[in-house]
């Protein structure tokens, strides 16, 4: 396990290596920061002086190797357009993006596992077939607009819930909701199949027949089993949710790091384009990690003797 | 299965309460002392006055004091600054600013010239990136402070910019910062705990949230404050700004002008900032002027002759914009030179005409014209309006490309000269003659490379003299002509001058939200003027 574990984390600091040249050399290659923070009134006397302020002027080998460097340690550098250092700006972003994400995740497990494991369970009846609907809804349905009905209504016309900002445990409802919405889908269809398969094997028929209570063959026996991919789905999007909730960020002015990013692109924020993608890849690594451990508590059959 | 369906009923109830038992009522109980600013942008979000210039003036005009005052319309006031009177010398080389006296910074230290001097230094320095700190540093040779009440300005040159460039009808360079606060802590702790001397003090900011203000207990602008909290929230959804105001939690809302109706149909008040921007297009440059068939006067006119401006104004603006004539035309300063539009200056939409122009300067069929569609603040009609000029310039033949673009990448290749011909827009803010004459140096004079978009040597030669000129009869004259040339040369299509909406509460009240570029005047609402 442990050689397991250290492989991931060598393949995961390569991956980071790498990735920190691409996003390094491409967010240079699509504009300049100055034109965005300079007045249009700038001189070419100005932009050379806030260009030699913000050491912009000096060779890209060696802005990139005071990039890595600093970047080792947690210090990501100052902010262009916020002139202040990044690793303090991410401290106040990531955990509203990672409250969010678990916020919503929570409320998409609570929906997509008594639903997939029912439509499964009750397969070919009304209650399946609501399920069904439900996630062609929540996978078709655009999350920008499912974001904009939700504010219209619900938040300005009938005044149930807080529409935006994150002031208080009710201003997650309307953003965890948004988000969680689509991964219901997802995990519920999963879980759907996932169980439908499980329900059909042996072990389940057997327990059956031993009299074991219907209820404990699903939600012991089966349930268990038809995990796996339902932990890796909710896995790999839980780290989608911390990272790249752009739109329901902005529509909900959710001050996380999906909207920085966005902000980071549209001012050419380099530090912060650079800190944001380096910061979701360890992310993303971490909890892929994590997945791949899990997988071991979940079904001991597994082994990491590689 | 029994205890399958109930223990789903019991998830399922559990999200949903957990939703309905979290359900807040509606704010409109809002306590009367709080005022609630809602702005689809903050910037840079910087709290540093040096750090960025005009937007955040939303923000930080409440914060601190401006070394020269103005009303609410932007005429110079002493009533609204630091400086209670100020004289030139004869040569006009020497400014003299008297200062207010018992003027205390939010931490307690006595504001003095020794703070005014620090603030300008600090606002020509090399780390500031403010609107005007460029031609400051041009222009100021010295600062002397002979007295704590009093600041000289000493000059290269004779000028009569000195008080409007440290006005806040400019940008943030007139800001007068805490020296002592400043150097005993430095930049950094400064630019998050910012004091400054303005009715109301900083208390948090929320990157990507919000900035929150408390009032001094009283200041001579606003007297005792009617809001003892302002807070600045930053929501870039309309949808849910306007959600805010209907709940009760913005008092002053940024709404887009095809709102307006909707929102007034509700009862909620519309104040306007009128030709609070023009917008203009404009064709780039090249490495060496102008290129293309529009170096040729006569297609310049045509292509402006092409747009219909008042179906603009009114498909694209919903009827809250109205036809522009002169390019880089900034209508606030036309009172203060005493330009007047005559009638033959507007521009008709005569798609004839246009043909034939085109067809007399050798383009009877057209020629291929790149438009750069994209958004810009304060202007999310950009890629529609856009869509627009390149519909009427097919009419008259010519082949417009649409290439959508974020402003970033476009403003790259227009400053570096790398798209010439292609055309661009920008929106710029109305302001005053000086705010007026500060933009016609840098977009319409020559020597001003990279953002020069006339390229008229005439032109330049009367911009060079206004700089230099102290007759303020002379420099009307300059300014008039100036006008009068950008005009008839068509070195652009002024389109139209934008009304700004602001949809605010209605237990508000009056509220005059001036004609100061980036500024809300909020302490006037404050101080129940």
């Amino acid at each position: 396990m442990i050689r397991f574990v250290c492989f991931r984390l060598l393949q995961s600091l390569i991956a980071l290596a790498i990735l920190s040249v691409v996003v390094f050399v491409l967010a240079r290659a699509t504009g300049d920061p100055l034109h965005m923070i300079l007045p249009m009134s700038a001189t070419e006397e100005d932009y050379a002086n806030a260009r030699q302020y913000l050491g912009l002027d000096r060779p890209y080998v060696e802005q990139y190797l005071t990039f890595v460097g600093r970047a080792a340690t947690g210090d990501f550098g100052n902010s262009i357009r916020a002139r202040r250092p990044v690793s303090e700006i991410l401290r106040e972003r990531l955990p509203n993006s990672l409250r969010l994400a678990l916020f919503a995740m929570t409320v998409s497990l609570a929906m997509a596992f008594p639903l997939g494991v029912l439509a499964a369970v009750k397969k070919g009846t009304g209650l399946d077939r609501a399920a069904q609907v439900i996630s062609v809804l929540g996978q078709s349905l655009p999350s920008f607009w499912v974001a904009i009905i939700l504010v219209e209504f619900v938040a300005g016309r009938w005044q149930w819930l807080p529409a935006g900002g994150n002031e208080g445990f009710t201003s997650y409802i309307l953003p965890g909701f948004t988000l969680g919405w689509f991964v219901v889908a997802g995990l519920m269809r999963l879980l759907r199949s996932g169980m439908l398969e499980v329900l059909d094997s042996e072990y389940v028929k057997l327990a059956r027949l031993k009299g074991v209570a219907e209820s404990r063959v699903v939600w012991m026996h089966a349930l268990k089993n038809a995990l796996i991919p339902v932990v890796t789905f909710a896995g790999i999007y839980f780290s989608i949710l911390v990272t790249t909730a752009i739109v329901v960020e902005t529509v909900f002015a959710w001050p996380g790091l999906g909207r920085l990013a966005y902000e980071g692109i549209s001012s050419r924020d380099f530090p912060v384009i650079q800190a944001v993608v380096l910061t979701t890849a360890a992310i993303v690594t971490v909890v892929n990690l994590a997945v791949d451990l899990l997988y071991a508590v979940i079904d001991p059959r597994i082994r990491y003797a590689r | 299965m029994k205890r399958s369906s109930r223990t789903m009923a019991l998830s399922l109830s559990l999200s949903l309460a957990l939703a309905l038992c979290a359900i807040a009522g509606p704010a409109w109980a809002q306590a009367k002392t709080e005022l609630t600013v809602v702005l689809s942008s903050f910037a840079g979000e910087t709290l540093d006055p040096v750090l960025q210039g005009h937007l955040v003036k939303y923000y930080l005009s409440p914060m601190f004091d401006y070394l020269v005052g103005t009303t609410p319309d932007g005429t110079p006031s002493p009533a609204g600054g630091i400086a209670i009177k100020w004289e030139n010398s004869a040569d006009h080389k020497r400014w003299t600013f008297h200062l207010r006296k018992g003027v205390k910074f939010h931490n307690g230290d006595e504001l003095t010239s020794e703070d005014v001097k620090f603030s300008l230094q600090r606002a020509m320095s090399k780390r500031s990136t403010t609107g005007y700190a460029g031609p400051l540093r041009t222009l100021i040779q010295d600062i002397e402070t002979p007295a704590p009440d009093r600041v000289v300005i000493v000059t290269k040159e004779s000028t009569l910019i000195i008080p409007t460039y440290l006005s806040r009808s400019l940008s943030t360079e007139g800001m007068v910062l805490p020296k002592k606060y400043i150097e005993a802590n430095g930049d950094d702790v400064f630019a998050r705990k910012p004091v400054g001397s303005g009715p109301y003090r900083f208390v948090e900011q929320v990157t990507g949230a919000h900035i929150k203000l408390t009032a001094m207990d009283t200041h001579w602008r606003t007297g005792t404050p009617k809001y003892k909290n302002l807070t600045f929230k930053v929501v870039p959804e309309e949808t849910t700004r306007i959600a805010l105001l209907r709940r009760g939690e913005g008092d002053i809302v940024e709404i887009s002008r095809e709102r307006v109706k909707e929102l007034q149909k509700e009862g909620y008040p519309i104040h306007f900032r009128k030709e609070e921007a023009i917008l203009h297009a404009y064709w780039v440059l090249g490495p060496d002027g102008r290129v293309g068939p529009t170096k040729d006067k006569r297609v310049r006119e045509a292509l402006n002759l092409a747009i219909d401006r008042n179906e603009i104004a009114q498909a694209i603006f919903g009827g809250h914009a109205d036809p522009a004539a002169i390019p880089m035309g900034l209508s606030w300063s036309f009172k203060d030179i005493g330009f007047k539009v005559t009638p033959d200056m507007q521009y008709a939409y005569d798609v004839p005409r246009a043909k034939k122009l085109l067809a007399e300067a050798g383009h009877a069929t057209g020629f291929p014209l790149d438009i750069y569609a994209f958004q810009l603040p304060g202007l999310p009609e950009g890629k529609a309006f856009a869509e627009a000029l390149a519909g009427y310039w097919e009419k008259v033949g010519i082949k417009p490309r649409l290439i959508p673009v974020d402003y970033p990448a476009y403003r790259k290749l227009w400053v570096d000269r790398k798209a010439p011909e292609a055309v661009g827009y920008y929106n710029i803010a109305n302001r005053d003659w000086i705010g007026t004459y500060a933009l016609l140096e840098k977009m319409a004079y020559g020597p001003s490379k990279p953002n020069d978009t006339a390229n008229d040597p005439e032109a330049d030669a009367m911009i060079a003299q206004v700089m230099r000129q102290t007759d303020r009869e002379k420099i009307n004259t300059l300014m008039r002509n100036i006008y009068t040339r950008l005009r008839s040369e068509h070195v652009g299509v002024p389109v139209v001058y934008l009304h700004s909406p602001y949809a605010t509460a209605k237990t508000l009240g009056k509220w005059t939200p001036g004609t100061v570029m980036y500024d809300l005047f909020l302490e006037q609402l404050a101080a129940g003027k």
